[in-house]
C-alpha cells in the first residue's frame, strides 16, 4: 500500500518513548526515504478518545498513547510501535513498553500494520549488533537498498548522540547554574527585588515534555520567576554516583534518572526546591516516589513537592498547589541563601 | 534472634517446615492476614503501589510486633516491582521505628542465596541446612497436592466443610513429619485420608474452572477472598497451576523429562505476546489455550490493582477467549474488594458456564 507520491507513510505516536528517542526514530525513517506522520501534540480530543478506548487500569500516559494511535489510524500505511525492554544490561523499562504493540493490535482491530521491532538489552541479552541487525531488517519496509539502510542507521544513532549531548548539561554548567551565575531556560519573568528561584523538575520525559499531561507546568514556572532544571538534563555521572550510595540496584532505567536527581539535590542543597511529577498508577513511580519522599522526610532542608497527575486532574487545583509551593520557597529564601555552598566558600 | 516471615497462603507451611528442619525453635509463625493487616499495610505504604506490597508489609509489621527480629524476604530483578519490596520495607520499617533485620534471599544468585540461607541456619552445618531446604521443596509438593485435592473434593463433598477440615489436619501433619522415609509416605497418606474422610456425591458432574494470574493474588486467600473455596461452594472444581514449585523445587527443575505446564502455556501464548514482559503475562494468556485443550470449562484471571504485567494480559485476554471459545473472567483485587461484588460476579460466571455446557450438549 503506497500513497500517491509513492512514499511509505509511517506514523509515530507522540507519546511515551517518543520523547526519549524521537531524534533516533525520525532521522532513521527520514534517511530511508519514508514520509513520517507524527501525531499532534496532546489535545483534549485525544485525551477523551484515549480514556474511552484504553484499558481502565493503565496509567495515564499509556492511555494517552491510545489516543495518539487513534489520531494516526487512518492517515498512515504503517504504525511504528517499538517493543522496548531496556537499553543497558540489568536495567529494564516498564513492561508496558514491551506489551503495548500487542495490546494495540488486540484491542483496536482495524489498525494499519504495526512495525514492532523488539529490543531488550536488559533481560533478553540482546546485543548492540542485534539492534543494528533489527534496524536493518526493519528498513526493508521502506527501501530494499542496503546502503541506504546502513546509512540511515548510522545517521540515526549519530542524531541521537547529538540530541543527548545537547540535552544533558555538563558538570561545569551545572555548578555554575547552582551558583546562580547562569539560567538554563529562556529568562524567567521576574519582578524587581526578587531573586530567580532554582527548582528541579523531575519526572518521566513523556510527562515533562508533554504540555497537556503536565498541565503546562514549564511555562507556569517561568511565569512565577522560577528557573528549572529537569531530570533529563542532569549529568549522568551525578546520577550514577547517587545510585551507588544505595544498598540495592534501582533496575528501572528511567527511574534511576528521577531518583538520582532528587537524591543529588537533597544532598548538595544547592537549589530551592524539587517538584516531582508522577503519573497515577505508574508502577515504577510508586516505588521511586516513596523512596524519594522518605529520604526527603529524613533530610528536610530542601522541600519536595510530589504532584500526581491523571485524566481527572484539574488545572486550577494544580496551579494553587504550585503557587503555594513557590510562595513558600520565596518566604524561606533568606535562610536558604546561607546554606548555599557557593557562599560558604567565600 | 526470633525468625519470622510474611504470610503467603499455604506456602507458609513450607517456610515453617524449612525452619523446623534448620532446628530453629524460635520461629514466629505469622497469622492469616485480616482486615486489620490490610489496613496497617496500606496506611504505611505509598498510594498506588500494588496490593501484595501493602498486605505483605502489614503481615511483617504484625510479626515484628509479636517479637520477631530476623525477617525473611526476597529480592530479584524482573520487570515487576517485586525486587523493590525488600529495600522499601527496610526504609519504611526503619522510619516507623522498629528494630529488625531483613534477610534477602536472592534466588537468581544461587551462591548468595545459600550464603544468606546458611546465615539463617545458625544451629546446623551447611549440609544439614541444604537438607532442610530439600525437605522444604519436597514438602511443598505435598502441600500442593493437598491444595489440589481440597479444591476438587470440596466441590462434590456431601457435608460441606469436611474436606476443608481434613486438609487443615493434613497441612499440620505434613509440617510435623520428620525423616525422609516418613515424608515419602505422605502422598499415600494424603490420598487415603481424603478418600476415607470426605464423603462425595459420585453422581455429580461438576464444572471445572482453572485459576490463573498473578502469583500472590492466586495463592493468598486473604486477597482473593478465598475464591477457590467460593467456587467449591458453588459446586465447581477449581485448580491453579500457579504455585511456588517451579522456583523452589530444585529436584523437579533438574529433571529434564518433567513436563512443565507453564512452559507449554508460554508456547501457546506466542501469537499474542512474543517476548517475556514480567509477571505471569504469557502464562495467563497461554493457559486459556491449554485449559481449553484439556477440556476445562472456564478460566478465572486474578490480578492485584496496578499490577503492570497483568494489565497487559487483561487487555489481550478478551481476544484469546474469543478465538478459542473459552469463557474468561478477569477480576481486579485490592484491599477494598468487597465480598458481595466478587460473589455476584462468580455466580453470574458459573451460570454462564452451566448454560454453555447444556447448550453445547444439545448441539
Amino acid at each position: 500500500m503506497k500513497s500517491s507520491n509513492n512514499m511509505v507513510k509511517i506514523g509515530i505516536p507522540r507519546a511515551l518513548l517518543f520523547y526519549k528517542f524521537s531524534a533516533l526514530w525520525i532521522t532513521f525513517f527520514e534517511e530511508l526515504g519514508a514520509e513520517i506522520v507524527i501525531s499532534p501534540i496532546t489535545t483534549k480530543k485525544i485525551k477523551d478518545d484515549a480514556v474511552k478506548n484504553a484499558p481502565d487500569e493503565d496509567c495515564y500516559s499509556t492511555k494517552l498513547y491510545f489516543g495518539h494511535v487513534l489520531a494516526l489510524k487512518d492517515k498512515v500505511d504503517y504504525l511504528f510501535v517499538p517493543r522496548f525492554g531496556g537499553r543497558k544490561k540489568k536495567y529494564v523499562g516498564c513492561p508496558k513498553f514491551i506489551g503495548l504493540a500487542e495490546v494495540l493490535k488486540s484491542m483496536i482491530p482495524d489498525l494499519p500494520p504495526i512495525l514492532m521491532p523488539h529490543y531488550n538489552r536488559g533481560m533478553d541479552k540482546n546485543t548492540r549488533i542485534g539492534l543494528v541487525m533489527r534496524a536493518y531488517r526493519l528498513g526493508r519496509v521502506v527501501t530494499i537498498n542496503p546502503f541506504k539502510r546502513i546509512k540511515a542507521i548510522w545517521r540515526a544513532f549519530k542524531a541521537l548522540r547529538i540530541h543527548n549531548r545537547e540535552l544533558i548539561i555538563d558538570e561545569e554548567t551545572l555548578s555554575r547554574w547552582e551558583k546562580s551565575e547562569i539560567v538554563l531556560n529562556d529568562f524567567p519573568i521576574y519582578t524587581l527585588n526578587q531573586r530567580v528561584l532554582k527548582v528541579a523538575l523531575v519526572g518521566h520525559s513523556y510527562v515533562l515534555n508533554d504540555p497537556y499531561s503536565s498541565l503546562n507546568i514549564r511555562s507556569l514556572m517561568q511565569e512565577y520567576g522560577v528557573d528549572i532544571i529537569t531530570s533529563e538534563q542532569m549529568p549522568r555521572k551525578f546520577i550514577e554516583n547517587q545510585m551507588a550510595k544505595l544498598e540495592y540496584d534501582i533496575y528501572f532505567d528511567f527511574e534511576r534518572e528521577i531518583l538520582g536527581t532528587i537524591m543529588h539535590f537533597l544532598e548538595t542543597k544547592t537549589i530551592d526546591g524539587i517538584i516531582h511529577l508522577m503519573i497515577f498508577s505508574c508502577g515504577p513511580d510508586s516505588i521511586a516516589g516513596e523512596i524519594a519522599s522518605r529520604f526527603s522526610k529524613r533530610d528536610t532542608v530542601i522541600p519536595l513537592l510530589q504532584l500526581v497527575f491523571d485524566e481527572l486532574t484539574g488545572e486550577a487545583g494544580m496551579r494553587t498547589r504550585i503557587e503555594a509551593f513557590v510562595d513558600m520557597l520565596r518566604r524561606s529564601i533568606e535562610e536558604r541563601v546561607v546554606l548555599l555552598p557557593a557562599k560558604v566558600h567565600i | 534472634m526470633p525468625l519470622s516471615f510474611p504470610y503467603v497462603g499455604t506456602f507458609t507451611y513450607v517456610f515453617e517446615s524449612i525452619a523446623r528442619g534448620m532446628r530453629r525453635d524460635d520461629v514466629i509463625v505469622p497469622h492469616e492476614p485480616t482486615a486489620k493487616t490490610k489496613q496497617r499495610g496500606s496506611s504505611a505504604s505509598s498510594e498506588f503501589v500494588c496490593t501484595p506490597f501493602k498486605m505483605l508489609l502489614g503481615s511483617i509489621i504484625e510479626v515484628i510486633e509479636r517479637g520477631a527480629y530476623e525477617i525473611v524476604a526476597t529480592v530479584f530483578v524482573d520487570y515487576c516491582r517485586l525486587g523493590y519490596y525488600s529495600p522499601l520495607y527496610k526504609i519504611i520499617l526503619e522510619d516507623m521505628g522498629y528494630e529488625f533485620d531483613l534477610i534477602n534471599l536472592d534466588w537468581f544468585d544461587k551462591v548468595d542465596f545459600f550464603r544468606s540461607f546458611k546465615k539463617l541456619a545458625c544451629n546446623v552445618n551447611a549440609i544439614q541446612a541444604f537438607q532442610a531446604f530439600r525437605v522444604g521443596w519436597i514438602k511443598n509438593r505435598y502441600i500442593d497436592l493437598i491444595d489440589k485435592l481440597l479444591y476438587s473434593y470440596g466441590a462434590v463433598e456431601i457435608t460441606k466443610g469436611t474436606s476443608y477440615k481434613t486438609a487443615h489436619k493434613l497441612y499440620r501433619q505434613v509440617v510435623e513429619t520428620d525423616g525422609m522415609k516418613n515424608i515419602r509416605q505422605l502422598p499415600f497418606i494424603i490420598n487415603k485420608t481424603f478418600e476415607d474422610e470426605v464423603e462425595i456425591d459420585e453422581e455429580l458432574k461438576p464444572l471445572k474452572v482453572g485459576i490463573v494470574g498473578e502469583l500472590y493474588a492466586v495463592v493468598e486467600p486473604a486477597i482473593n477472598l478465598d475464591i477457590m473455596r467460593r467456587l467449591n461452594d458453588l459446586g465447581v472444581v477449581s485448580y491453579t497451576p500457579i504455585t511456588f514449585t517451579r522456583w523452589i523445587d530444585l529436584g523437579q527443575r533438574m529433571n529434564p523429562f518433567k513436563k512443565w505446564h507453564y512452559k507449554a502455556c508460554i508456547r501457546s501464548a506466542k501469537p499474542y505476546v512474543r517476548y517475556p514482559l514480567g509477571g505471569k503475562t504469557r502464562e495467563s494468556l497461554g493457559s486459556v489455550v491449554e485449559f481449553k485443550k484439556e477440556g476445562w470449562d472456564g478460566v478465572i484471571h486474578l490480578y492485584p490493582f496496578t499490577c503492570m504485567p497483568e494489565i497487559i494480559s487483561r487487555s489481550i485476554l478478551p481476544q484469546v477467549s474469543k478465538e478459542h471459545n473459552m469463557p474468561v473472567l478477569s477480576l481486579v483485587l485490592d484491599e477494598h474488594t468487597g465480598e458481595a461484588g466478587i460473589q455476584t460476579r462468580l455466580e453470574a460466571f458459573i451460570d454462564l458456564l452451566e448454560r454453555k455446557r447444556t447448550d453445547g450438549g444439545e448441539k
